[in-house]
């Protein structure tokens, strides 16, 4: 077994910044912000159809073919820079 | 019991369908029924919406058709593997309040093991509720909050951190979970961060086997089901 660590670890030293900025959010704080992002999704246009989930188990192609042409269009790129 | 409730305890999806964990009895049934009729919401697969089917763990899927909800997807399931029975979930949920409306969700150790599924992306979701209720907590552990970090968490510092702490409860729960041999037994951080890729492929190879005669069950149903009878109650 390895030695009691001396030094306690933080969110910083297992994931990346935003991470952890997240991580020290309270519950709701992290719903709040959810909710801003939806906002933002649903205003830019965004879809509620979801995409495929081609690894659940109940995926059923012939399910996702007949969606597409159902609901509002989802977000398109018009532009994407670099690679 | 998807999406939202892992924005809530620390991980970040952004799911666009809404999943509902429900008690499968039929005043129950008849109860989602009304929901789901007030947001237009049509089945868009097999298998149809009856007790039956969700008591032997299929899901059923809907799409809404609501100007509010358009395109929304809804599912429905009352069994998971490896997941307690339904009066237990909602006896240990966590309830929340937004906006003058109160939301129920599945507790984190339910959502943990609801997630252990085949597919990829939920792994690094479990990885990610953990680590965040680990920093939430961990400077008023309870003992709880100790054996679910044993029994769960997935990340090789964190794990070696809490073993370092509180050696006795890691010895006893040592016989139940082969990574905390493997900690307990000086492994390397090679030797750790394989026990967890096996313990994944272990859980996702269970899932497979679970779901087999249930997507047996499904292939037979698409057969005999017309596309324009899937789009009904």
């Amino acid at each position: 077994m390895r030695s009691e660590p001396s030094r306690r670890i933080q969110p910083e030293d297992v994931c990346e910044a935003e991470w952890a900025e997240w991580y020290r959010l309270t519950p709701a704080q992290r719903w709040q912000e959810s909710q801003k992002l939806w906002a933002t999704y649903l205003a830019l246009g965004g879809s509620l159809d979801s995409e495929p989930d081609t690894q659940s188990p109940f995926f059923d192609a012939r399910e996702w073919r007949a969606g597409l042409a159902h609901g509002r269009s989802g977000l398109r790129v018009l532009r994407r820079g670099g690679v | 019991m998807g999406g939202q409730a892992c924005v809530f305890y620390g991980a970040a999806e952004f799911s666009r369908d809404t999943d509902f964990a429900i008690l499968a009895e039929t005043e129950n049934l008849a109860r989602l029924q009304n929901a789901l009729d007030e947001l237009q919401a049509i089945r868009i697969a097999v298998p149809p919406f009856e007790q039956d089917f969700l008591r032997r763990g299929h899901a059923v899927h809907f799409r809404c058709a609501h100007p509010e909800a358009a395109g929304l997807r809804v599912d429905v399931m009352s069994v998971m593997r490896g997941v307690d029975d339904f009066p237990l979930l909602w006896e240990r949920r966590t309830t929340v309040e937004s906006e003058g409306e109160s939301y129920d969700l599945l507790s984190l150790p339910d959502l943990v093991r609801a997630k252990k599924t085949q597919r990829d992306k939920d792994w690094p979701m479990i990885r990610r509720l953990i680590e965040a209720h680990y920093f939430e907590f961990s400077e008023q552990a309870s003992a709880t909050h100790v054996e679910f970090w044993l029994r769960e968490l997935r990340t090789p510092l964190l794990l070696t951190e809490i073993v370092a702490l509180h050696p006795i409860r890691a010895q006893a729960l040592r016989s139940e979970r082969r990574v905390l041999d493997a900690l307990l037994g000086h492994a390397d951080d090679h030797m750790l961060e394989n026990a967890l890729r096996e313990e994944e492929q272990q859980e996702r190879e269970a899932d497979r086997i679970y779901w087999q005669p249930l997507k047996s069950e499904l292939e037979g149903l698409r057969r005999q089901t017309p596309r324009r009878d899937v789009n009904a109650r």
